[in-house]
């Protein structure tokens, strides 16, 4: 670490780990409402909001936690404000908290989502951007805190550089496309419009030029690869996932109420959303081929990793059900939620433990550290996800089959015929959980347990 | 190309395709009022508490959401809306079988939630979702399992494994109620013999429609 500014990034990806845990322990509360929908306290809209929203916070969080330590890396100055930037941490950690508390208060009882000034006071109702308007508009001032202090950051040293500009610009686009999620219509097919502009052009969009970004940084930090040379490569990638992604999102308007022609734009653009995402991929295999001083091996490890499954899980498992004739049979199936979860684990999960990997060491002063259990995890995790997208999958196709082709009744399918790929899905997500424990074991003791000295395998031989 | 060419395709170029988004919102928002019925108050109203009540926490609607419980674009298309309102106070009182929990939905709110589905139902959406290809086509069927077809029983009940799961199962009906003057009741008035029962009356059916449906449930056992 450079910079004692930089250290703030620690306390950002402490809270998102923590909530990756949480996160996964109520998904598997939800795999087990699948197979017993009254096994739990809280019915399952309940649990399912906690799941999806600890996994946006602790991804958002993580990924400023990145900024704050990739800003001051690449303008070589102190983060402009310090007391900002760990105002802007505990605003976040108290607001996240209560909403979380008015969800389970509404969990409890349902009656107290009270209509205050025409908007619900504990849960908006509306997935992925259920806070409500109040929390909204603290998310909002606290995500402008933050780009605030980083662009300071920038403005003051008078170091632009390809890469930071690029994370800015991903994250000011990400706050930007906040805002079409914060009015009310009374239209459901707009509502529905304007809510796919939030989390399209988030997940598809600014998020993925945040990867591109961080993906150029975190191989120049581990392989000493020159800048020009990735930042090109970054540009190059950045631009197609938007000149693909912002015209992809008419792949949510096929069957909504809007009009036709979205199959066309739809179909057209979001077949080639792929493309990038395989571009990511061939340039951290060439950096990774070119450059073989690698200063952080795990650390690479996750970041090509974190490449590939973003091409399988965002691009592959995207583009299978993504063409109007495909779609109009699979659409509101479990093949969604199969794509939905590989293309998060793939693209943001792995980006974000990457990055903690890549960076956390720097932060602590570490300059070896054991890597062990971070291989471990990530097997875990990975082989798990795996198969709790492959049951998925199997399920929507079983759905998919017997529910839109045959005809047969959605509670049938999903309580009979889908029964053991729920099943299969919680073991498995007791495998992921294990994964993600280690995960965090290792977060909090890298570079403060002694280094275990590495065993040679053959001794070299002498004459 | 240099650094700061492909910088500039990369700004500009977005730029241009967000250029065009826009273009084609504004031009959606002015077509989607067409695509759908008028809004009224009520079901305004009904889609406040769609909200309310977090439907799309297990629901999905227009195929959005959340994938634990039915799609809701055409409940009302498929099912008694004397059905749905009972439901939506209380679904295990009507359905036993029903992993819907009592969220305390009133009456008069059920009314509201019930005029939103409806309007929901009438939006155009290009043919989703489709009818499903490989259905079973009925062969030419005769007496009572015509009439069974005819008034779209199976949208509720099942019978060897098709058919819908809000009513009761009749594969094995017959063996539970073999009374044919308590089916003949049942089916003109159900709540004279099943109270609070959420089957819509079928009195409009013919003296012979009757017969033939009380038969053909007979068979079933």
């Amino acid at each position: 670490m450079k910079y004692k500014s930089q250290k703030i990034a620690q306390d950002f990806y402490t809270f998102a780990v923590l909530l990756f845990f949480v996160q996964i322990a109520v998904g598997i509360i939800a795999a087990f409402q699948f197979i017993w929908p009254d096994f739990f306290i809280l019915n399952f809209n309940t649990v399912r909001t906690l799941h999806i929203n600890a996994l946006v916070v602790w991804l958002l969080t993580g990924l400023m936690g990145a900024t704050y330590f990739v800003v001051p890396e690449e303008s070589q100055s102190e983060l402009w404000s310090i007391p900002l930037a760990r105002f802007q941490f505990w605003a976040t950690v108290v607001a996240v908290t209560v909403v979380v508390v008015g969800y389970i208060w509404m969990g409890l009882n349902p009656q107290a989502n009270k209509f205050v000034f025409g908007t619900t006071l504990l849960n908006e109702g509306r997935e992925y951007i259920e806070a409500p308007r109040w929390a909204d508009l603290l998310i909002a001032l606290s995500v402008i805190l933050f780009l605030f202090n980083n662009f300071m950051t920038m403005y003051k040293s008078r170091r632009w550089t390809g890469i930071q500009g690029t994370l800015l610009g991903g994250l000011t686009f990400l706050t930007l496309m906040y805002l079409p999620g914060m009015f009310y219509t009374k239209s459901m097919v707009k509502d529905q419009f304007w809510w796919w502009w939030v989390v399209h052009l988030w997940v598809e969009g600014s998020w993925e030029v945040i990867a591109g970004a961080l993906l150029a940084f975190m191989l120049m930090k581990v392989t000493n690869a020159p800048r020009h040379v990735l930042e090109r490569w970054m540009y190059i990638e950045v631009a197609l996932v938007l000149f693909t992604g912002i015209l992809g999102l008419g792949h949510h308007y096929y069957w909504i109420g809007t009009p036709r022609y979205w199959l066309w734009v739809g179909g057209i653009f979001s077949a080639l959303e792929p493309i990038p995402l395989l571009l990511m991929v061939w340039d951290a295999f060439r950096v990774t081929r070119e450059h073989r001083v690698v200063s952080n091996r795990l650390g690479l490890f996750y970041a090509v990793a974190h490449a590939i499954f973003n091409f399988v899980g965002a691009g592959l498992w995207g583009v299978i059900h993504t063409l109007p004739m495909v779609n109009k049979w699979t659409h509101g199936t479990q093949i969604t939620t199969a794509h939905g979860h590989l293309a998060f684990y793939g693209a943001y999960v792995l980006l974000v433990v990457s990055m903690i990997y890549i960076t956390l060491p720097l932060i602590r002063g570490a300059t070896e550290f054991n890597t062990s259990r971070g291989y471990r995890s990530f097997w875990w995790m990975t082989i798990s996800m795996i198969f709790i997208v492959l049951t998925i999958t199997g399920a929507g196709m079983v759905q998919t089959y017997m529910e839109r082709l045959l005809g047969l009744d959605y509670v049938t399918v999903k309580a009979n015929y889908n029964l053991w790929f729920w099943v299969f899905r919680a073991i498995f997500g007791f495998g992921f959980l294990y994964g993600v424990f280690l995960f965090v074991v290792d977060f909090f003791k890298l570079g403060k347990e002694p280094v275990e000295v590495p065993v040679k395998v053959a001794s070299e031989t002498t004459t | 190309m240099s650094n700061k060419g492909v910088r500039n395709l990369f700004i500009f170029g977005s730029l241009f395709f967000f250029v065009i988004l826009l273009g084609l919102t504004f031009d959606t928002m002015s077509r989607i009022d067409k695509r759908a019925p008028e809004i009224t108050e009520e079901v305004d109203q009904g889609k406040r508490l769609w909200h309310k009540y977090d439907c799309i926490g297990c629901h999905t609607i227009l195929g959005n959401g959340s994938y634990f419980a039915p799609d809701l674009t055409k409940t009302t298309a498929n099912k008694p809306v004397s059905y749905i309102k009972k439901f939506l106070v209380n679904p295990r009182k009507v359905n036993p079988r029903a992993s819907m929990p009592v969220l305390g939905i009133t009456e008069e709110e059920a009314e509201k939630i019930v005029a939103f589905l409806d309007w929901i139902s009438k939006v155009d959406t290009n043919g989703w979702p489709p009818e499903p290809v490989l259905a079973a086509v009925p062969q030419a069927m005769a007496g009572g399992a015509a009439v069974y077809q005819k008034y779209d029983c199976s949208a509720c009940h099942m019978i060897g494994g098709v058919g819908g799961t809000s009513g009761p199962d009749l594969t094995h009906v017959a063996s539970r109620q073999p009374d044919p003057e308590w089916h003949r009741r049942h089916l003109v008035d159900p709540a004279s013999v099943v109270p609070d029962s959420a089957m819509p009356p079928f009195a409009h059916l013919s003296e012979e429609e009757l017969n033939q449906l009380v038969d053909y449930l007979l068979t079933l056992k």
